[in-house]
């Protein structure tokens, strides 16, 4: 233990010492993104492990045998290790291996394009907002034999959301792997968006009720006033991420204010059946003059305009940041897990979320209770793939059983055991090491951007993920989370944030629409625009001294786009997406 | 005296005849592999160009995508964002090469009065070794210094210059003085080399001529290094001045964000963010024409110019 500790001690030091300007209040520069995996001890021999499930009788492929793909995947990640121990396993069990990389320094865009005007296709794809150029661009495989071939494939969507991905020639290009529910639905946390607030101010100010943007600044100026630095460094009371297409951290939290769900890029008055733009409510107006008054009295971090994502994670890692507006996907795996291997999850610096609207006693719906189909973007399968067939019969492999619990629970015995019920649980140990991102990188292989399933496993009494396992989710909390949902009679994140629940229109989310917009139409030249104005001037009608002519600026500078074009595209597209459901 | 040249280059040029063609075979032969070379490379990729007439789409390609004649163009012309990216390319690239110009002269003069041989071959090497690094590694450098946490922040605190840090990177004014001086930084000591190549090829003997006549320092910059090298600092400025719409890419890619977008973004943005991720092959391709139009001009004009007033010139 004293040994382990000196040593990272000195790695840490190290590795201050040779940052070359002067960041002495920076994060430590080992957040999960770019930990080093290298220095990891391999647990178990890969070949050991596959005696152990039952499921060895079946064919085992040889090296020879094994296919490899390529995959691209339009979203940062972190790629795994050469050899990883389950990609092995996998690749065994279905002769395919397939080599994830991700984007790195460019957006989404930039990366589809170069790769279609190269011409230098994975075999695999995810083209995240640019899918849409993939399609014009006729360089992907359509689904619809293979949909039929591989039951797996088809029991994933029921035939009327398997239609929803249909392109305008009536076939389908892909499938989106996210927020499906097999069986039972086993929700137990809050993947969306919200005012997260850390544990110990909550704790610290008594656990008050907090309904509205004023409260909730006026806990994170009280707490700040009396701590102003945490573990020695300064306390950041609020920052807003707003890099690249991140920035709806920033610019989509009226619509959530007006109690409204995630449509994403505009709101849809359900009562008359209309498109509403929240740029420019009263509550948006509301809401950024309340940034521009903390920015003022210095309660936002002043860089919040020009960090990069990576420069967030790693303030968010330091426990510093009191509380900001995010989505839960986009942060909170990865710090959560940083926590939990600094201690810090123990101080109370875990984020929980806060149902907060434009006024007091307002429902909300910040949580969608439920799965949410994007048909915007997801998995697909490029016509330079060799061996299309095996390429889906491998997306169909991926959702066996025995197959989907690997790359979720990962190896029986190593990563998680059953007990005399049949139910899967952990050693406190396992879920150390299962945060552990070295090991994440040598050990795990979750394949996130295939096909996977939430909710119930098909044995009927386990969760097809550890973190939906009600047994799991409770014993992984740590004492300050526990405490919290306590003192608001909650019992998991959908509970804390309070959202209304309801069944949302057929047309939700409009944001799959919005996302597959091209330049093609006025509708989306306005679209484009106004992306690119808001981008330029929130963080400046945030950071303004006189927010009043600023926003007076702002709204000049939007009304130029001609947003008119894009709501009017957006009503038609609502219009069509509710007649369908006649 | 220039016809006499003309007369004598036409006595030295042979006829072409069989005869003269068999002789030259060689050179011939390797004469074509380059002008292959330059047609495959740098002209048959003009053929691209064609994209800028057409509404071009990846699916139909070249050949059966829609004729749209200058249709791009006017989109292009009529978009006052690429007026804004046209003003940031040729103020960048005008700042960019006057400061890295003129530093480079004045640095290779100064490096050129240093006595010790050791501390100038020193000198000189840690002055050039930043060209080597990419710009990436540069960008950040200067990210971290000049973060609110940075060391230029905080000299400027302890030295009590400013109360409060400075956020450089969100101020519109900070950006294009930021990309000079990286410029410089980065440049200064390469581009030293070939003037300083160019003193040292000064005859000693004026020098020594200079000091006999009560000739000081000053003096002999003046009138001997100066007036020597103004045929190597005309060829590189005329080379430059092409060079003047090609402002960067990388450097205001990398350190630009949308708050000070106005300023940062140059032309080959431009192209990137409507060729590439808007997937307008047209447009990029109609905006990088327009570019080259540009260069080939300011080559020409100042050609002519150097022309003009008698000095050195490419052509």
């Amino acid at each position: 233990m004293r040994l382990k500790k000196i040593t990272a001690l000195l790695l840490g030091t190290a590795l201050t010492a040779s940052m070359l300007a002067g960041c002495g209040n920076d994060a430590p520069a080992d957040t999960s993104t770019d930990a080093p995996a290298t220095d990891t001890t391999v647990v178990a021999d890969a070949g050991d492990d596959t005696t152990e499930t039952p499921a060895a009788e079946e064919k085992e492929y040889s090296e020879d045998e094994i296919t490899d793909f390529t995959m691209f995947i339009g979203m940062p990640g972190s790629e795994i290790n050469d050899g990883n121990e389950i990609q092995e396993i996998i690749a065994k069990k279905t002769g395919v291996r397939v080599k994830e990389t991700w984007l790195t320094g460019q957006t989404t865009e930039e990366a589809v394009g170069t790769i279609l005007a190269s011409g230098d296709l994975p075999d695999f794809i995810n083209g995240g907002d640019a899918s849409k150029q993939l399609y014009e661009a006729d360089v992907l495989v359509p689904w619809d034999e293979y949909i039929e071939k591989y039951p797996n494939i088809k029991e994933f969507f029921t035939d009327a959301e398997w239609d929803m991905f249909r392109m305008d020639d009536g076939k389908i290009y892909w499938a989106n792997p996210f927020t499906n529910s097999y069986g039972e639905n086993r929700e137990t946390g809050h993947n969306d968006e919200a005012f997260w607030v850390q544990c110990r101010v909550l704790e610290w100010a008594g656990y008050p009720k907090i309904e509205t943007l004023d409260e909730y600044f006026d806990v994170l100026e009280k707490f700040y006033a009396e701590n102003p630095t945490f573990e020695g460094n300064p306390v950041i009371p609020y920052t807003i991420l707003c890099e690249d297409w991140r920035y709806f951290c920033l610019e989509n939290a009226p619509e959530f204010l007006d109690g409204y769900p995630n449509d994403g890029s505009v709101i849809v008055d359900v009562d008359n059946m209309k498109i509403v733009d929240y740029n420019t409510t009263p509550t948006a107006k509301m809401y950024f003059n309340k940034l521009n008054e903390e920015y003022n009295k210095g309660m936002i971090d002043k860089e919040f305009a020009t960090q990069t994502y990576d420069e967030y994670i790693a303030k968010l890692s330091t426990g510093c940041v009191l509380g900001m507006c995010d989505q839960n996907w986009d942060f909170n795996y990865t710090i959560q897990d940083v926590f939990k291997q600094q201690g810090l999850d123990e101080k109370g610096c875990n984020y929980v979320p806060l149902g907060l609207t434009a006024e007091k006693g307002m429902e909300n719906q910040w949580h969608s209770y439920g799965d949410t189909l994007n048909n915007s973007s997801g998995l697909a399968v490029t016509t330079s793939c060799e061996d299309p067939d095996l390429a889906f019969k491998f997306i169909s492999d991926l959702l066996d059983q025995d197959i989907h619990d690997l790359r979720y629970w990962g190896v029986e015995g190593v990563d998680y055991l059953v007990d005399d019920d049949g139910m899967y649980y952990r050693t406190p140990e396992m879920r150390a090491q299962a945060a552990d991102t070295a090991y994440q990188a040598s050990h795990v292989c979750q394949y996130s951007y295939f096909l996977q399933w939430l909710g119930t496993s098909k044995d009927g009494k386990n969760a097809m993920q550890p973190q939906q396992q009600t047994s799991e989710f409770f014993a992984g909390l740590a004492e300050p989370l526990k405490k919290t949902f306590e003192a608001y009679g909650a019992e998991n994140y959908p509970d804390m944030i309070g959202s209304k629940v309801c069944e949302l229109g057929i047309w939700y989310p409009m944001y799959s629409y919005s996302n597959a917009m091209t330049t093609e139409t006025p509708g989306g030249v306005a679209w484009t625009k106004m992306g690119e104005t808001k981008h330029k001037w929130l963080p400046k009608v945030v950071m303004s001294s006189n927010f009043d002519s600023e926003w007076e600026n702002y709204m000049k500078a939007y009304n130029d786009c001609k947003p008119e074009d894009f709501l009017a595209e957006m009503q038609e597209e609502l219009e069509r997406r509710a007649a369908t459901a006649k | 005296m220039a016809r006499r040249k003309k007369e004598k280059e036409v006595n030295i040029t042979p006829r072409i005849t069989r005869k003269e063609l068999k002789r030259q075979r060689v050179l011939l032969i390797w004469a074509a592999v380059f002008v292959v070379y330059g047609f495959v490379f740098c002209y048959l990729p003009l053929g691209g160009w064609l994209m800028a007439f057409q509404n071009y789409k990846p699916k139909t390609g070249i050949l059966h995508s829609k004729y749209v004649g200058f249709d791009k163009f006017k989109v292009l012309f009529s978009d006052p964002q690429f007026f804004r990216v046209f003003r940031n390319t040729l103020a960048m690239g005008t700042l960019n090469l006057v400061t890295t110009f003129i530093m480079a002269i004045l640095f290779a003069i100064l490096l050129n009065e240093i006595r010790g041989n050791l501390m100038k071959k020193t000198v000189q090497t840690i002055s050039y070794l930043p060209h080597f690094l990419s710009w990436i590694i540069v960008t950040g450098i200067l990210h971290d210094a000049m973060s609110s946490s940075g060391t230029i922040n905080e000299i400027l605190l302890n030295l009590h210059v400013v109360d409060t840090y400075i956020p450089f990177f969100s101020i519109e004014k900070y950006f294009w003085p930021i990309v000079a001086f990286a410029n410089c930084w980065k440049e200064t000591g390469w581009n030293a080399i070939v003037y300083l190549a160019a003193i040292t090829s000064i005859d000693p003997s004026l020098y020594e001529a200079a000091s006999i006549d009560g000739g000081g320092r000053w003096a002999k910059i003046k009138y001997i290094t100066l007036p020597s090298i103004r045929p190597t600092i005309m060829i590189l400025l005329l080379i430059n001045i092409g060079n003047v719409i090609n402002a960067g890419f990388e450097i205001q890619y990398l350190l630009g964000n949308p708050l000070i977008i106005e300023v940062s973004e140059t032309i080959d943005i431009y192209v990137l963010r409507w060729g590439i991720s808007q997937m307008d092959w047209s447009l990029g391709t109609a905006a990088g024409i327009f570019k080259s139009l540009i260069s080939i001009v300011l080559i020409f004009t100042g050609n002519s110019l150097a022309k003009a007033f008698g000095e050195e010139r490419l052509f």
